[in-house]
Parts: structure tokens; sequence; C-alpha cells
């Protein structure tokens, strides 16, 4: 990974915030020093089972993976790339000790307010509520589509949606990662990925 | 009417006399009779459902099958929330199980309130992330629990909803086939509180 000027994330930053809010420069360079950057190797825990999570992580370089520990082995809940946020979510509102272990698959650089920041960021700029109601808003309709489409679709269509709108992850992402996410089998996952080479 | 509001509302920060009086007058009051449905697929959804009275079935059309994602009763919020937060058309149906009264505020009046006071913002922030957690919770206790625990845990957590909801709607919500929650019933009949199933 080639890391990049420190100035670079901050414009990373705002042009991702800007994306929710009308945020001026004047007003960024406020909120700047309530975010933190900060860098992981491969394969190193953002979040441990039973920590509490203190964190919400924009990932600005790498990829990341969120996954839960049970009798039959891990099961995937998320795997995000540049662009995504990622945190242990219950564990960070309800300050209790977290379910789920979050992971960097490759060296992976985040972009970071803490929660005693981020209460400070709500009560200091009226601006920020209505940030934190939209990312709340958009990460729910994120899960509400995931829950839908594992419920309503074949596991077919499920395979072939997520491959189309992340044509990318089969490079990066072991593909026993990916399968849990989507919640097909190994050996499924496989056949269909032959289905997939022929199409292409 | 009141009473629902504030018993909601009473779980998010000190909101004033003034401030809970903006939201009531900003909220209508829908009567729904048995099987009434509060909204079909490909409508959009304009309202967010607090439950006054009642219990209500949220559900989506797989094929023929009809497919549970939420019971709601006294309490809790209902809505086709993907539709009203995103505008796109409902691919969900909400049908009152029992006559049932809920409190109901449109996308405008929302909108209304955001623009009267920072407040309104953080309260919608933590209504909406309380949603957005429960859904987690749903996904976590799938993956951690097997099916006889979450039937377990359901009922333990739900004894008025057992006698209200008809018992294939909660096999439906709970993923689990019918007959696969009729054995469930059998086995754990020696709990009085599972007895009453019976």
């Amino acid at each position: 990974m080639q890391k990049l000027e420190q100035e670079t994330y901050w414009k990373l930053l705002f042009d991702f915030l800007q994306r929710y809010v009308p945020l001026t420069e004047e007003a960024f360079t406020q909120w700047r020093p309530y975010f933190e950057i900060r860098e992981f190797g491969k394969k190193r825990m953002l979040v441990h089972k039973g920590e509490i999570e203190d964190y919400v992580n924009i990932i600005a370089q790498g990829l990341v993976r969120k996954y839960m520990k049970v009798k039959k082995g891990d099961v995937t809940l998320q795997i995000a790339p540049e662009g995504h946020m990622v945190h242990s979510e219950r564990s960070f509102h309800l300050r209790q000790p977290s379910d789920v272990f979050i992971e960097t698959i490759e060296p992976t650089i985040v972009i970071s307010i803490s929660y005693d920041n981020l209460q400070a960021l709500y009560q200091n700029d009226p601006l920020a509520e209505k940030l934190g109601r939209l990312f709340a808003t958009e990460m729910f309709i994120i899960k509400d589509k995931r829950f839908f489409d594992i419920l309503k679709k074949s596991t077919r269509e499920i395979f072939l949606d997520y491959m189309k709108t992340h044509p990318q992850m089969l490079q990066r992402v072991p593909q026993k990662f990916i399968a849990s996410y989507l919640n097909i089998k190994p050996e499924t996952f496989s056949r269909l990925k032959h289905l997939l080479k022929k199409k292409v | 009417m009141e009473k629902a509001l504030g018993n909601y509302l009473v779980r998010y920060p000190n909101l004033t006399d003034e401030e809970l009086e903006m939201i009531r007058a900003r909220m209508e009051v829908r009567e729904l009779a048995k099987r009434q449905l509060l909204i079909q697929p490909g409508e959009q959804e304009e309202y967010l459902n607090l439950v006054a009275k009642g219990v209500l079935r949220k559900f989506f059309y797989k094929g023929r099958e009809e497919v549970i994602t939420q019971l709601a009763k006294e309490g809790d919020l209902i809505s086709s929330s993907v539709s009203f937060f995103s505008g796109q058309p409902s691919q969900y149906a909400i049908e009152a199980l029992e006559p049932s009264t809920v409190y109901a505020i449109s996308r405008t009046h929302l909108e209304e309130l955001y623009a009267i006071s920072p407040k309104m913002e953080r309260l919608a922030r933590l209504v909406i992330t309380d949603l957005y957690l429960s859904k987690e919770k749903w996904e976590q206790d799938h993956i951690q629990f097997d099916i006889r625990q979450r039937f377990v845990n359901f009922v333990h957590n739900n004894t008025d909803l057992i006698q209200r909801v008809p018992q294939k709607y909660i096999a439906s919500y709970l993923n689990i086939k019918p007959e696969t929650f009729s054995r469930l019933k059998h086995l754990l009949k020696k709990s009085p509180l599972i007895a009453t199933l019976s």
C-alpha cells in the first residue's frame, strides 16, 4: 500500500462528509481535530470480541472484515473496502462489549472518530446532528436491503448481484469470506463462480 | 395519544413540553380494522407509525409465500421504513392482525420538525439508530442462536404476542418451518410459559 500525504486523507474525509451535508471548508477546519488517522497492518484487529468499540471508521485505503465466531466457524457480516464505514455498531452506540471482531484483510488506513469526540461534535455543531441522522438512515437502509435480499433472492441471484456490484472483490478477498458473507456454502460458491466464468 | 407518544419518547433525551407539543401537533391517528392493510407493495410509504393499540405484521411476498420480518405491538414503531426514508416504492405490506390504532407522522411533517430544531434531528438520529441496531441484533441472533434457542428467546420475551398472533406468523418471523415450530412447542411443553401455546 502506497501511503498518501496527510492532506490527501483529510481531503478524502471532506469529500466523504460533503456527500451528506453542505459542509464548508471553514466548518471542516473546526471538525478536523475531532477525527484521527489510524494505520493497521494486514490481519490486525480494529476491535476484538469483548472490547467496547470506541470508533466509527471510514476506510481510506485497504480492506476490513467484520465477523462473528460461532461453533461452526467464522461468519462474515461485512466486507468493507475504501469509502465504506465500519464499526461494531451495537457496542459503539450502547457502550457494551462487542459481539463481533473487526479485522483487516489488507494493510489499512482508516479515518476515525471516537465515541467521545462524536458526542462533542454533536454538541458543538447542529450540522453534525443532521450528518448523524443521515448516516444512521443510510446504514439502516443498507442493512434492511441486505436482509431482504438474503430472505427473498435465490443463491444464484445473490451471487451474481454481488459480483456485478463488487467486481474487484474476488481478487482481494479470500473466497470463503465472500461465501460466508453471502450465506452461500463454499462448494456452492465454487460452482457458481464457474458459471460466472462462462458468462464473461 | 399523548400517553403513547410520551411513553415512547421518554426513552430519548429530555424534550420540553413545548417540543413534545410540536411533535404531537404533527401526528395523526390512523384506525385499522382487523386484516386492513396499512401499505401494499408498490406504494410509497408516507408514514412512520407508532402502535398505540393492536398488533401488526410486516411482510413481503416470495412467490406465493409471505415472509414476515416484523411483528409490532403497542409501543413499537412500524413502517415500510426503507420506502419511507429512500422514497422508493415499498417492497413490503403491513397488515393489522387485530383492530389497531397507530399514531403516524408523515415525511413532510418530519422534515418540518428537522427545520425547527437540531434537537429534532437528534431525536430522529437516536430513533433511527435504534431501528438500525435492532436489525443488527436480529442478524446476530440468527448467527449465534440455533432455531431452538431463537424460539425459546422469543417465547420468553413475547408472552403476549404468543397469545395474540397466529402460530404460522410467528414461525415465519423466526424463520422456522411450521412443522419444526410444532415440534419445538411439543418439546418445550414442560415449561409453563410455553404450555400456553398448545
